[in-house]
């Protein structure tokens, strides 16, 4: 399976047979509230009950995604940070060791290629730090390799359009 | 003695543990010193508290989520980067995330520096907490407390600088101290060890 998640419409894209497609921007999704029901209450369930709660099981089945988000002070901007902080019913509450550092053991979250396209006004500063920011990533998320395009508002539909041709074979 | 500003970023502020070590670096500011929680509902108003006071500092404290800034606080800054403030305190931060390492928030640190380069804002201390869910249940609070003074005072006295605090005991123990701090927060739920390791996701 194959998920694109994104903040903005982009029409040649299409949920079809393995492929989800979601603009995060028009959706209702509120922010994580810091709980932690969904290791302590309800194990791997999110107690607020709004569409993260359908986005969420697709994270972690899809073994391949597309995340496409505007750039703010090098980082993901509100509505796909808003959906990674909803995620966390994927994880357990235990942490193992990998790398050498302390991480979350993951529930049934299967390895991952992932595809990050950060659009905006981006100074080379900002990329360094959403570069980084994606390496950090890739431990908690379970990526297996991981690519990290940029793009400005101006060419974001045209770049985004060639990487997901060559995405969805 | 300037006048400082402590904004908390958590989603859980009344009941963080950003709030518990606020209380500590108040402490150090007496009547000088202001503490608010920043909410989805309160910008303007903290906009317009920062505009009227004359703060000669601004104090973030929050959360790691997801290994960058919650998210709560980055519609907070987007606001405060459009708002038009004169006298632009310095901006210090005190930063605390659950795994043990202070590197991992590192990130975050420079999400925060770029915002204020960005917009304007001189950059002061920082206070960089790893095992910062776990501490306050052991008797290691008292070392961190005692860094979050030499962190309240940094800015009290205008002599910036970074702090760092973690558990101070190896990544082993502090991976059993975890299991055991988990275990015993999903015991109060009612919740055992074993229903809390599913590998179930929304119940498949
Ligand atoms: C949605 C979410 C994401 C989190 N992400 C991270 C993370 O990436 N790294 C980390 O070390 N801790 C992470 N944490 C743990 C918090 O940083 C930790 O529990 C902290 O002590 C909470 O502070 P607070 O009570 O002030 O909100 C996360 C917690 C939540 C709820």
């Amino acid at each position: 399976m194959k998920l694109v998640l994104c903040d903005k419409e982009f029409d040649f894209i299409k949920s079809e047979k393995d492929i989800n497609y979601f603009n995060l921007s028009a959706m209702k999704i509120s922010n994580c509230v810091g709980c932690f029901g969904c290791w302590t209450k309800t194990p791997g369930k999110c107690v607020i009950r709004d569409e993260a709660v359908k986005i969420y099981p697709l994270i972690a089945q899809s073994e391949k995604v597309l995340y496409i988000s505007h750039i703010v002070y090098g980082s993901y901007d509100v509505a796909l940070k808003t959906m990674f902080e909803r995620a966390i019913p994927i994880q357990q509450a235990f942490i193992r060791i990998l790398d050498n550092e302390t991480h979350h053991v993951q529930r049934n979250v299967i390895e991952k290629d992932a595809t990050i396209i950060g659009y905006g006004n981006i100074s080379d500063e900002e990329k360094e730090i959403f570069k980084e920011l994606v390496s950090r990533n890739a431990k908690n998320m379970n990526f297996k390799k991981y690519n990290v395009i940029f793009a400005t508002i101006e060419n974001v539909d045209e770049i985004v359009k060639k990487e997901f041709e060559k995405w969805e074979k | 003695m300037g006048k400082v500003i402590i904004l908390n970023g958590s989603p859980r502020a009344p009941k963080s543990n950003s709030k518990m070590y606020s209380e500590i670096f108040v402490k150090k500011f007496k009547d000088n010193c202001d503490y608010f929680n920043i909410n989805n509902r309160n910008h303007e108003q903290l906009i317009k508290t920062i505009k009227d006071n004359n703060y000669s500092d601004l104090v973030f404290a929050f959360p790691l989520y997801a290994d960058a800034v919650p998210v709560g606080l980055l519609k907070f800054l987007k606001e405060l980067e459009k708002a038009n403030i004169e006298n632009r305190p310095t901006i210090s931060i005190m930063i605390n995330c659950g795994f043990y390492e202070p590197k991992q928030n590192d990130i975050a640190i420079r999400i925060m520096k770029v915002f204020a380069k960005k917009t304007g804002y001189k950059y002061g201390s920082t206070l960089k907490i790893a095992s910062g869910e776990g501490t306050p249940s052991t008797f290691f609070k008292y070392f961190l407390f005692r860094k979050i003074k030499k962190f309240a005072i940094s800015i009290r006295n205008k002599k910036y600088q970074d702090f760092v605090y973690t558990m101070p005991i190896s990544r082993k123990l502090f991976l059993k101290a975890s299991t055991i701090y988990w275990t015993r927060y999903g015991k109060r739920n009612g919740i055992s060890k074993k229903e809390m390791s599913t590998m179930l996701i929304e119940d498949k």
